[in-house]
């Protein structure tokens, strides 16, 4: 989105008020970044210390959670219980598409220990899975029992699970809807355009090198391992406690609140920890509609936890993509043309796809993107939405482009990358993984080397800024205890740890003197974690907040000092007057506070933060190619964000995010039954994940030549560009070019095969 | 899961009782069972839970060389066996090849044995196909990237079994025991338990009747000489995964040629599958790729890829020239 984002407003024409100036944020909504023009302070204010200064942020912390989390005292959704509970379960249609003629819950209802089943009164469903009713049961089990005493009696309708069928002449359609005047319905829907069409396939064809590939991505499932739902604490009363796994606690209480019929200051959500959303998690859902809606009726805490399966049908994925691109290039190098006719398969929804050219110049480009309607659920936000499935295209069209013309594949990267921070990456990323001593670097390895060892390259962009949504409270209380607090949750990026690492940087304390408390709508007000935007929006208001305490510290310590505020210094060694010399150590000064302590509240700051980031990174894979095994050796990434906040937090994000991309290169895809309409890899049987064997030797960099001395998300970033770079490794390796992922040994195989009957 | 009486029989014999009644399964380990239990794919009265039962749990190695392997042994204890990995280091690797360290410490051999298909048509609920009492086979028409381009028809299935071809390229018997009469106990040869859905029941992928168990399997001594074993796997994902095709390898070794070979094939077919035909091209050859690679095209000349896993016929050739590599580099 960084490069793409959707730009709601021109800047305002209305001069700021005085002492503000303009400045253009992003937000995230429903996990998609969008532009804002918001008022900030023009004049610059006291920022983050030197880099060269700092004793716990820009240093490898430890995550100040993670032994709660590994003793598994950490309480996610999941784990919630209270007197009364009951557990709800969906049922999901069996079709893709299907009328719903009647759903007889009386059998249900009969069971031992069902309390609930109801109808979700769906008319007609329009995607796979799609749930039709509830049930609620005082077990699991009887839950489960309850779900198949339903008696459904299904319609038929048409529908469509692939790209393929969904094109076809006399494909259902998956929306009814009346096509314009003179055209025939049609699944797939134009969404956007840029550029000249024939201009750009006339460079292409001109060009000394040129080609046209289809390259197509998978649908790919979030696969967060605790599952979308909520627990729903209502016992009847005037208070309600919502549990949630969510990315966003303020996008809960509000409308569970509605739904269970209170005042929205008697709901509070609870989201002290949870397990993955990328992107999935956003709202209260159909699960928690429907958790609270039988909460309210029962008067009974409601604990649905969708199912794994359900997971896998109606919690959302990752748009797969089928890309037409044609691409043109001079001897030297230069992309003169690309032609980019894009179908995003996201089911009933749209998708996303952050148009070409991705990252690099092009003279003369076209893109055009449409959706194609399945019926599968709706895509959602997932870790750079858009991004890899772009990535994918460009990445793997280059290196054609650059065999065909004979040149160095990161030469011809650095040729078409007009920010030179791509260049200095790309060389880092280059002399980690051995390019320079690489054999082959302008044409790829022979198919008849039993063991193939290839090097493959890719570059990602992301936004990452931030925007005023945070408020951020810091209490000192007097026997010296601090404590920061903001209601923002934690989707396993270490938020708590540096909450708790500024403001123990700022005022001179152990990580441990501070404890961050997130998680809770009853906390200062947050974003939702979406487009890497949390830290950006977070940490300014935290370091704010941290000023502002330190400076009513001053104020409140002065007078029992009897000196001024400014002469008070505070740092490791305690608190110093610099007018008498004197010093107190922490507690000491604190014990001069009123017995109320102090608090104070922060605001976001724009100079505190940035926006923009890169990432290049390279994967050095063998093929076996009597199996076609691919075994990644080696991956790097070098990824700059502005001030490194933990820098041990960062590399887990840089490692998470080249794991997930090796996943999504080598097996993971959404299967489907073309034919009867079923789930085939609705389990992780059928739905692989790479595992601990499949893990390469893994290289995250920071790339502290960024010296912005901003915050700047990066999550996204470092997911985009690993997949590309393995199957760029491995048409390196042995000259087998696999155009659709994944990569898995079949295809590469059959691949090999066709060149040896060819050579 | 359908609720379910439980009964622990401590004596076979209570076993079999039990296990004569209609609706009543046997459930070792569990890995499979209660899996097909959960997804309703099986919807049995009542389990036999075999673990209370005494002695089928022991691994023998007898004076004579001979080999028995209680039913009731679990993965983890077979893999871990140093003596085994020093005979049989066939039966060692299958057994490491399996599932993950999780499921071998509770997976047992009779149950690995017993297992039934992985198919994705044949665990989705919703579908009804021929192993499940349906018309057809869905995959032979459908997505068959995982199934069998050997022996099948009218199923496609692949066994799942590792322990099945290792144990097959060893002669072993099985040991069933039934009721009637009396604390009959009969042994077969391994390779004729199972069944090519063309021969047998095609709901059931073994011979075994209602009523009787499994309760060991038998190795017998190799003759005097130099044998080496080996078993390769190959999973689409290493970390656990199911076999994409297997090869079993067991060779006497004659100086540096192979004197006579078992090659059985896993992954491939809806029974282990034994070759003859790579068996005979090996016989007095050495140990080399082309005596591999002919040994590849002999075992998989009668191969009939469906629309989806052609893929299968060179992986398993290949297969073929890893296994006579590894036993090649083993003294």
């Amino acid at each position: 989105m960084s490069r793409f984002p959707v730009l709601l407003q021109d800047e305002p024409k209305t001069p700021p008020a005085p002492g503000k100036k303009w400045q253009k944020v992003t937000v995230a909504e429903n996990g998609q970044e969008v532009e804002k023009w918001i008022e900030v302070d023009a004049a610059a204010t006291e920022t983050w210390p030197a880099r060269s200064e700092m004793r716990l942020l820009n240093h490898a912390l430890p995550r100040v959670d993670g032994p709660t989390k590994v003793t598994g005292a950490a309480q996610y959704a999941h784990d919630m219980r209270a007197p009364g509970m009951v557990y709800a379960r969906f049922l999901r249609c069996p079709k893709p598409a299907a009328k719903i003629l009647s759903i007889d819950t009386a059998d249900a209802l009969k069971l031992p220990r069902v309390v609930a089943a109801d109808s979700l009164n769906v008319e007609r469903t329009s995607y796979l899975g799609q749930p039709i009713a509830v049930v609620a049961a005082e077990t699991p089990d009887a839950a489960e029992d309850a779900l198949r005493a339903l008696r459904v009696e299904y319609g038929e309708l048409g529908w469509v699970l692939t790209h393929e069928r969904a094109l076809a002449d006399g494909a259902p359609q998956v929306f009814d809807k009346k096509p314009k005047e003179g055209e025939s319905p049609s699944n797939r829907v134009a969404e956007r355009k840029r550029g000249d069409r024939d201009a750009s396939r006339a460079a292409v064809e001109a060009a000394p090198f040129w080609t046209e590939q289809i390259y197509s991505l998978p649908v790919q499932h979030h696969a967060c391992l605790e599952t979308h739902g909520l627990m729903v604490d209502f016992r009847g009363g005037t208070e309600a406690v919502v549990h949630a796994s969510t990315q966003g606690t303020f996008t809960v209480h509000g409308d569970a609140a509605e739904a269970l019929g209170l005042p929205g200051a008697s709901v509070r959500a609870n989201v002290q920890h949870m397990g993955g959303g990328f992107g999935s998690k956003f709202g209260l859902g159909v699960e928690g509609q429907w958790a609270c809606e039988l909460s309210k009726r029962l008067k009974r805490p409601v604990h649905l936890l969708l199912t794994r399966a359900d997971e896998f049908l109606f919690a959302g994925n990752r748009s797969g993509a089928v890309q037409k691109l044609a691409g043109g290039m001079a001897a030297d190098g230069t992309l003169l043309g690309l032609s980019a006719e894009v179908d995003k398969l996201g089911g009933v929804g749209s998708g996303s796809y952050p148009m070409q050219p991705y990252v690099y110049k092009v003279g003369q480009s076209y893109c055009a993107v449409s959706r194609v309607h399945t019926n599968t659920d709706s895509a959602r936000a997932m870790r750079a939405p858009g991004h890899p499935q772009a990535s994918f295209g460009i990445e793997s069209l280059i290196d054609e482009l650059a065999y065909a013309a004979g040149l160095d594949l990161l030469e011809v990267r650095k040729k078409n990358l007009e920010d030179t921070v791509y260049h200095r990456q790309l060389e880092r990323a280059a002399r980690e993984i051995g390019w320079f001593e690489h054999p082959h670097r302008s044409r790829p390895g022979s198919h008849q080397a039993e063991r193939a060892v290839g090097i493959g390259f890719a570059v990602a962009t992301w936004g990452g800024g931030g925007a005023p949504t945070c408020q951020v409270e810091i209490r000192i209380q007097r026997d010296g205890s601090v404590t920061t607090s903001c209601g923002t949750q934690d989707l396993g990026t270490g938020t708590r740890t540096y909450m708790a690492a500024i403001v123990a940087e700022v005022l001179g304390l152990p990580i441990a003197a501070v404890e961050a408390r997130i998680g809770s709508s009853e906390y200062g007000s947050a974003n939702p974690s979406g487009g890497s935007t949390t830290v950006a929006s977070l940490a300014p208001a935290v370091l704010d907040a941290t000023f502002q305490a330190r400076a009513r510290l001053f104020e409140l310590l002065a007078p029992a000092l009897q000196t001024q505020p400014e002469s008070l210094r505070i740092g490791v060694d305690g608190l110093l007057d610099t007018g008498s010399g004197r010093r107190l150590d922490w507690k000491q000064a604190c014990a001069l506070l009123p017995a109320e302590g102090l608090r104070t509240n922060g605001q976001w700051k724009e100079a505190f933060q940035g926006r923009g980031v890169h990432g290049a990174q390279a994967a050095k894979v063998e093929v076996d190619t009597l199996t076609g095994h691919v075994r990644v050796l080696k991956m790097v990434a070098v990824q700059d964000c502005g001030i490194p906040l933990n820098r041990l937090a960062l590399e887990s994000q840089i490692n998470g995010g080249m794991i997930q991309a090796l996943s999504y290169a080598l097996f993971e895809e959404r299967i489907l039954e073309p034919w009867l309409g079923a789930a085939l890899s609705a389990d992780f049987e059928g739905y692989k994940l790479a595992g601990t064997l499949e893990m390469p030797e893994l290289v995250p960099l920071i790339d502290d030549a960024d010296t912005r001395q901003v915050v700047i998300g990066m999550s996204e970033a470092a997911i985009v560009p690993g997949h590309s770079a393995i199957a760029n490794a491995v048409h390196n390796a042995c000259g087998v070019r696999v155009r659709d992922l994944p990569l898995t040994s079949d295809k590469v195989l059959m691949a090999l095969e066709k060149l040896r009957t060819q050579s | 899961m359908k609720t379910f009486e439980l009964h622990l029989p401590r004596t076979i014999d209570e076993a079999l009782a039990l296990l004569e009644r209609p609706g009543h399964a046997a459930l070792a380990g569990g890995q499979d069972l209660l899996t097909e239990l959960k997804e309703h794919i099986a919807t049995p009265d009542a389990l036999v839970d075999l673990s209370g039962i005494q002695g089928a749990d022991a691994i023998e190695l007898r004076a004579d060389g001979s080999l028995s392997i209680g039913a009731g042994v679990t993965l983890a204890e077979l893999e871990k066996h140093a003596e085994l990995a020093r005979r049989w280091p066939v039966l060692t690797e299958a057994a490491t090849s399996i599932a993950s360290a999780q499921i071998r410490s509770q997976a047992t051999v009779g149950g690995n044995l017993c297992q039934r298909p992985r198919c994705w048509y044949y665990r989705n609920e919703a579908l009804s196909c021929l192993k499940k009492g349906g018309t057809e086979c869905l995959a032979y028409g459908g997505m068959n990237k995982y199934n069998a381009i050997l022996g099948g028809g009218p199923s496609y299935i692949v066994h799942p079994s590792d322990l099945a071809p290792a144990l097959v390229a060893l002669d072993a018997e099985i040991e069933i025991a039934s009721r009637e009469p009396r604390g009959a106990r009969r042994r077969i040869a391994l390779a004729s338990f199972f069944t090519l859905p063309a021969e047998g029941d095609v709901l059931r992928e073994n011979v075994l009747a209602p009523g009787e168990l499994v309760v060991a399997v038998h190795v017998p001594a190799h003759a005097a000489g130099n044998w080496r074993s080996t078993y390769l796997k190959f999973k689409e994902r290493s970390s656990f995964d199911w076999a994409l095709s297997a090869v079993a390898l067991v060779a006497r070794i004659d100086g540096a040629r192979i004197a006579e070979a078992r090659v059985v094939l896993g992954g491939v077919a809806p029974v282990p599958w034994r070759s003859k035909a790579a068996e005979r091209v090996l016989a007095g050859r050495p140990i080399d790729d082309s005596a591999a690679r002919e040994a590849g095209e002999a075992a998989l000349a009668g191969a009939e890829p469906l629309s989806g896993n052609a893929y299968k016929v060179p992986l398993t050739k290949g297969l073929i020239v890893k296994a006579l590599r590894a036993i090649g580099g083993r003294s």
